[in-house]
């Protein structure tokens, strides 16, 4: 038994891997032009800047509750960086980064983390849908989109964004399923950073590994180390030609850790320890991509120093736009689900425009 | 392999009896539903959906199951109520909407509970599953040495509920057996148009645990591949995933025009029939005589038809009763 089961199990449990922890390549490079490689790295920098950034408004105060996903920096470059402007990506909370990717405007992420409704739509032509904060929910809108696509001839491939917490969830099932079922083009991209929240990884599965999951519904599943950059991408390739040439879903796990805490709300301290942190800190995507592309001769630390400040002017201009709008108006959590409110919902409307100005007057008399 | 000759009595006689009672029920259920189908009329009101085919799945588990293991069944649950032990008198009073039934008349045909021999069911597909899952972790916490069962068709297999429940039943290693009944179709869809997989059982190793594939409508086939599940469950090694391939004679539920099936499939179905299958076992092995086995059809019969008169002689509750049992306070 033990024998078929490793058997069984081994295509799943082996890991992708392009690059070594110090960024010299053990693997087959992806085929991608000097530009190309230059481009992913200032994405990750960029992406890290931004965070941090992000990160350190809310506590000032400037934004609302944020999550952070320095650390992922590689698997949100890597899932989105190929995708062509008419694939789709549906995405978690942790995943702006791969929406910046595919286009959405810096200044629509502030927005929304802003409590700004306004912050979720995507300009025309940029398929972004909106962030999913019910867990895996996702996935089963990505799969109806790439059903979708099939149906009417088009070539448009869809991906579904879910953490390894949200692959507990009966949508990853029912997702995974139907996928395999109508041969959609989907991918179903799980960001393994080893935590739900607080709960580690082996207290929400015994199973060694999410990618087995795809034994369920007799589909490619793929693991790759997601602090490598250059892997990521390279199932991703495969993932994205099998998908668009009818060829189905695919599973894909890759392996890596959030820096930061779950949310602005979380104290990652009280669930991991400091030495788990540095170890993942060690292998950091960044980095390695930076060594990479220095040893390849196609990187200066002149040209370094630039990036990290081109990023900074980046975000800072961004965050500038974002707060020169105002706030949000409050009377809009009302709006963009209905056509036309139903009555609780139009008096409930009423009642808070009334405290607002009733609050608003309080504040002129006193202040 | 070995099967003691009070079980084969057991199989035997609760197959018939669930053969028995689905097809007398075909009968009943049309008392004053014709000439134009009228679904709330006649003795048994409301939908009707029959298990005849399927009697090796229920009856192969359960010969396993002791008084206190748990057993959930679907809303198709006739065939796993008989096996686990549900008084059949309630059971059928219960069905008419009687108040000497299960649940005083209020559940109805999907909505059958004995807590008796701790047996439950529901029209909600795939609910079983975690409900048995909970009950499992309720006995595991408790360590008391019993095991929870749940029976659903190939269709509940892709709803949500059947991951999670899996999922969580394979990491705390619960005392738990799942069945799947492949009947072939989940209403009017067929298995390969909803499952992205041939066989059910492969899926347990995407959980780390056991699957096990039964290929044939087959009571001691399904006997033997329960007996080891139910054995691991009741030793603490945590679930099982059974799959078993059946047959079901009947619609989806009584008033299906069956279009989504060819015409003689169940004819053809039917000629090889699991009772027969395990009568000629029961011959063969020298064990029974002709007149022996008879008698448990005889006795079947006897106790289904003794159910019916029961159910057909009781009373409807009083309308006063509609709020009782629905909230303690
Ligand atoms: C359906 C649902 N249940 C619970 C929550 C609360 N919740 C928010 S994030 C989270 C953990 C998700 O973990 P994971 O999928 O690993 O993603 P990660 O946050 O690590 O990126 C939970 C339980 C939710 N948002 N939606
Ligand atoms: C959650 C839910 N969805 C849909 C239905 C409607 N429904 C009743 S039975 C059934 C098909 C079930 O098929 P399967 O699980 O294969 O069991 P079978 O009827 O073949 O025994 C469906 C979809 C339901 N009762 N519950
Ligand atoms: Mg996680």
């Amino acid at each position: 038994m033990a024998t078929r089961e490793e058997e069984l199990l081994a295509p799943y449990l082996q890991v992708r891997s392009v690059l070594g922890a110090d960024g010299t390549p053990v693997g087959p490079e992806p085929d991608l032009t000097p530009d190309q490689l230059r481009e992913i790295y200032r994405w990750m920098v960029f992406l890290r800047v931004h965070d941090q950034r992000l990160l350190t408004l809310q506590r000032q105060g400037r934004l609302g509750t944020f999550a952070p996903f320095s650390g992922q920096e590689a698997c949100q470059v890597g899932s989105a960086y190929l995708l062509e402007p008419k694939d789709w990506i549906f995405p978690t909370y942790r995943d702006h980064g791969a929406m910046m990717v595919h286009g959405l405007p810096e200044v629509n992420v502030i927005r929304y983390f802003m409590g700004d409704e306004w912050g979720s739509r995507a300009p025309d032509g940029v398929n972004v849908f909106p962030i999913s904060i019910p867990i895996a929910t996702q996935l089963n809108h990505a799969v109806g989109c790439a059903w979708a696509s099939k149906i009417k001839g088009e070539d448009a491939v869809a991906v579904g964004y879910v953490g390894d917490g949200g692959t507990s969830e009966g949508d990853f099932h029912e997702a995974l399923n139907f996928a395999s079922v109508f041969n959609v083009p989907a991918i179903i991209f799980v960001q393994n950073n080893r935590y739900a929240i607080s709960v580690p990884l082996h207290r929400q599965m015994k199973s060694r590994s999410i990618a087995q999951r795809a034994l369920a519904y007799d589909i490619p599943g793929v693991r790759v180390d997601g602090q490598d950059v250059l892997a990521v991408l390279s199932v991703f390739r495969e993932a994205i030609d099998r998908a668009r040439s009818g060829g189905g879903p695919t599973l894909i796990e890759a392996l890596t850790y959030r820096y930061g805490p779950h949310t602005t709300s979380d104290d990652p301290k009280r669930y991991r320890s400091q030495e788990e942190l540095e170890e993942w800190q060690a292998r950091d995507p960044i980095e390695r991509m930076r060594r990479y592309l220095v040893a390849k001769g196609l990187w200066t630390e002149k040209e370094d120093e630039d990036l990290w400040n081109w990023a900074r002017e980046q975000v800072a201009a961004a965050v500038a736009e974002a707060e020169a709008m105002g706030r949000p108006d409050p009377a809009g959590i009302f709006d963009y689900v209905y056509a036309e409110l139903p009555w609780h919902l139009r008096e409930q409307k009423e009642k808070l425009l009334a405290e607002l100005a009733r609050r608003q007057g309080e504040v002129k008399r006193h202040g | 392999m070995n099967v003691p000759k009070s079980t084969l009595v057991q199989m035997y006689r609760d197959m018939v009896t669930i053969r028995v009672y689905e097809e007398t029920m075909a009968q009943v259920y049309l008392e004053g539903k014709q000439p134009v189908f009228n679904i709330a009329a006649g003795p048994v009101p409301g939908e009707m959906h029959l298990a005849a085919g399927q009697e090796p799945v229920a009856v192969g588990v359960c010969a396993h199951l002791r008084k206190d293991d748990a057993v959930v069944g679907t809303h198709r649950p006739h065939h796993f109520a008989i096996a686990k032990g549900v008084d059949l008198k309630k059971m059928t009073a219960e069905i008419f909407g009687k108040v000497t039934g299960l649940g005083r008349g209020k559940g109805g045909h999907m909505h059958l509970f004995d807590p008796e021999v701790h047996f439950s069911c529901s029209g909600i597909v795939g609910a079983c599953i975690p409900q048995a899952a909970g009950m499992a972790l309720a006995f595991k916490m408790r360590k008391e040495p019993r095991v929870a069962v749940a029976f659903f068709g190939e269709g509940a297999a892709n709803q949500g509920a059947f991951h999670e429940g899996l999922n969580l039943a394979a990491l705390w290693k619960l005392p738990v057996v799942f069945v799947v009944e492949d009947n072939g179709y989940a209403i009017s869809v067929p298995k390969h148009k909803s499952t992205a997989i041939a066989t059910n059982a492969d899926r347990a190793a995407a959980y780390g645990i056991p699957g096990v594939y039964v290929g044939e409508n087959d009571a001691l086939a399904v006997y033997e591949a329960a007996g080891e599940a139910i054995a691991r469950a009741r030793r603490g090694e945590g679930p099982t995933l059974i799959e078993v391939k059946t047959y079901r004679y009947f619609g989806h539920f009584q008033g299906d025009p069956e279009v989504y099936r060819p015409k003689d499939e169940v004819a053809r179905l039917r000629e090889d029939d699991p009772i027969q299958k395990l009568k000629n076992h029961m011959l063969q092995s020298g064990l029974f005589t002709e007149a022996e086995i008879a008698g448990l059809e005889a006795e079947a019969k006897q106790r289904v038809e003794e159910a019916f008169a029961f159910a057909r002689a009781s009373a409807y509750p009083d309308p006063s009763e509609a709020l009782m049992h629905v909230f303690v306070d």
